[in-house]
């Protein structure tokens, strides 16, 4: 299946393990994935990223085996708790970061950088440094750079922790429309019913 | 700033303002000895210039050499685990715990008595010699020698560089550099691009403190290189000679431009951002 499939999934740091963990998410699919703390759900995502190498088991993007795969080859989106835009990093330079990294043409990366700031509505936010962003303004930074490469799935570890209730909603609303409009397979690591309602195609507890 | 805690502020202050006057006045002992006729005498010495030129070039050159070793070796010590890697720790901060003559007391047994160390002194040169066909002196590199006072700074600079850099990189949170990953970036590029920029205040204070603690090391290059006017002379080894001909003045017109350069060099490196000193 297209998407992302992880079979008999094994993997051990420290005392913490997780055991022969399958999961299925359809091509396009929005999956929240619940669980108490310590149940391994950013551990799944680092997995997936390829930021840990599994003992054994298989993870399978887009019907592509990615275990043999390094991070910066697997062509995905990744928003940690934190969002963590470079701080030496203009808004706008944080968002150039995947496209310089593919090594495309000055045209192309204005055209990508162009595209994902009106519909995230950036433009206001371009030329500021990561340190004068409030928490949505740099979780929507953050996602604008995890998505302006067209990534083949998006990997959200806790998107909106650390965001207010009232700017949660809208964030979500927003990232909603945009999953939607770009079509990539995503999970979303979450704590919160409220994001779990507003988001999910399908939900999973991780015990 | 509120008035509650004035009282308590200003008792915390006077040990504070004690240590800076017991430096101020040390300084200034110095300082009011010096005579108009002393500086020009001492500008006027070729010998010290030359000491001065020899101070500032090998204290720069050793402290590029730390840095260059530094920045990978913070990394490694910060962001791995590995075999040994607490013992590795430890074996960096000997040069700053161990007393200097001791170090140069190892540099020396180190060039003079092992086959790898001989062969750097003497054997190199003289294999590179051989090879272009040129005649050398019989003097080493090390030895009694300007590449032996770059060794002992190198030495001792490097654990101070190493020590404050991989504070640096301890500070910054790696999964920056994960996330760099994920975005494409091999780890050579997450390194140049997030790691190191990130780290940059570290970097630039590091090489400060490194230059600071070489610039005025004496004992270990004594030890190692000796006192040879328009040779190994530096400038901490210009005041003992100056002292030990009984030219108190000219010691300490030396002492006094040692001191003001290095507070000019602090001041700088504060006034452009270096807040992490």
């Amino acid at each position: 299946m297209s998407g992302i499939e992880i079979n008999n999934l094994s993997f051990k740091i420290g005392d913490f393990s997780i055991t022969n963990y399958s999961l299925e998410i359809g091509k396009g699919e929005y999956f929240v994935l619940t669980g108490a703390n310590g149940s391994g759900k950013t551990t799944l995502i680092k997995l997936i990223a390829g930021l840990y190498s599994p003992l054994s088991g298989s993870i399978k993007i887009n019907n592509v085996n990615v275990e043999n795969i390094p991070p910066w080859e697997r062509n995905i989106g990744y928003l940690p708790q934190e969002g963590l835009l470079f701080p030496n990093q203009t808004v706008k330079e944080n968002i150039q970061f995947p496209l310089e990294m593919r090594s495309l043409t000055k045209k192309k990366i204005n055209s990508a950088v162009d595209e994902i700031v009106d519909m995230l509505d950036l433009s206001e936010l371009l030329n500021r440094k990561p340190q004068g962003l409030s928490g949505g303004e740099k979780q929507k930074a953050c996602l604008a750079r995890a998505l302006v490469c067209k990534p083949d799935i998006l990997l959200l570890d806790e998107p909106v922790s650390a965001i207010d209730e009232k700017a949660k909603i809208i964030y979500c609303e927003k990232l909603k429309a945009l999953q939607k409009r770009l079509n990539i397979t995503t999970l979303h690591v979450s704590h919160n019913s409220i994001e779990t309602n507003l988001l999910a195609d399908k939900t999973g507890i991780m015990k | 700033m509120n008035n509650y805690t004035k009282k308590f502020d200003l008792i915390l202050a006077i040990p504070l303002l004690l240590y800076i006057a017991v430096i101020i006045g040390l300084i200034l002992s110095a300082v009011v000895k010096i005579t108009p006729e002393t500086i020009l005498s001492v500008f006027n010495n070729s010998a010290i210039w030359n000491s001065a030129v020899r101070s500032f070039v090998t204290s720069i050159i050793s402290s590029l050499l730390a840095i260059l070793v530094a920045v990978p070796a913070g990394y490694i010590l910060s962001r791995k685990r590995f075999f040994m890697s607490d013992f590795f720790d430890s074996v960096i901060d000997l040069p700053i715990v161990m007393p200097p003559l001791v170090i140069g007391l190892c540099i020396l047994l180190f060039f003079s008595s092992t086959d790898i160390g001989r062969f750097l002194d003497r054997g190199l040169v003289q294999w590179i010699a051989e090879l272009t066909g040129q005649k050398t002196n019989s003097s080493g590199l090390f030895i009694f020698n300007v590449g032996g006072i770059i060794a002992v700074q190198f030495v001792v600079g490097c654990a101070f560089a190493v020590r404050v850099i991989k504070s640096g990189f301890d500070e910054l949170n790696s999964q920056f550099e994960d996330v760099a990953m994920t975005l494409g970036a091999t780890p050579l590029k997450t390194f140049l691009k997030v790691s190191l920029p990130n780290t940059m205040p570290a970097v630039i204070a590091a090489a400060v403190i490194t230059w600071a603690r070489i610039f005025g090391l004496f004992g270990p290059i004594q030890l190692l290189c000796g006192t040879m006017r328009f040779k190994t002379e530096i400038l901490p080894t210009t005041i003992y000679l100056e002292y030990s001909i009984g030219n108190l003045n000219g010691a300490l017109v030396v002492g006094v431009f040692m001191i003001l350069t290095s507070i000019i060099t602090l001041t700088i490196f504060k006034k452009i951002g270096g807040k992490t000193l």
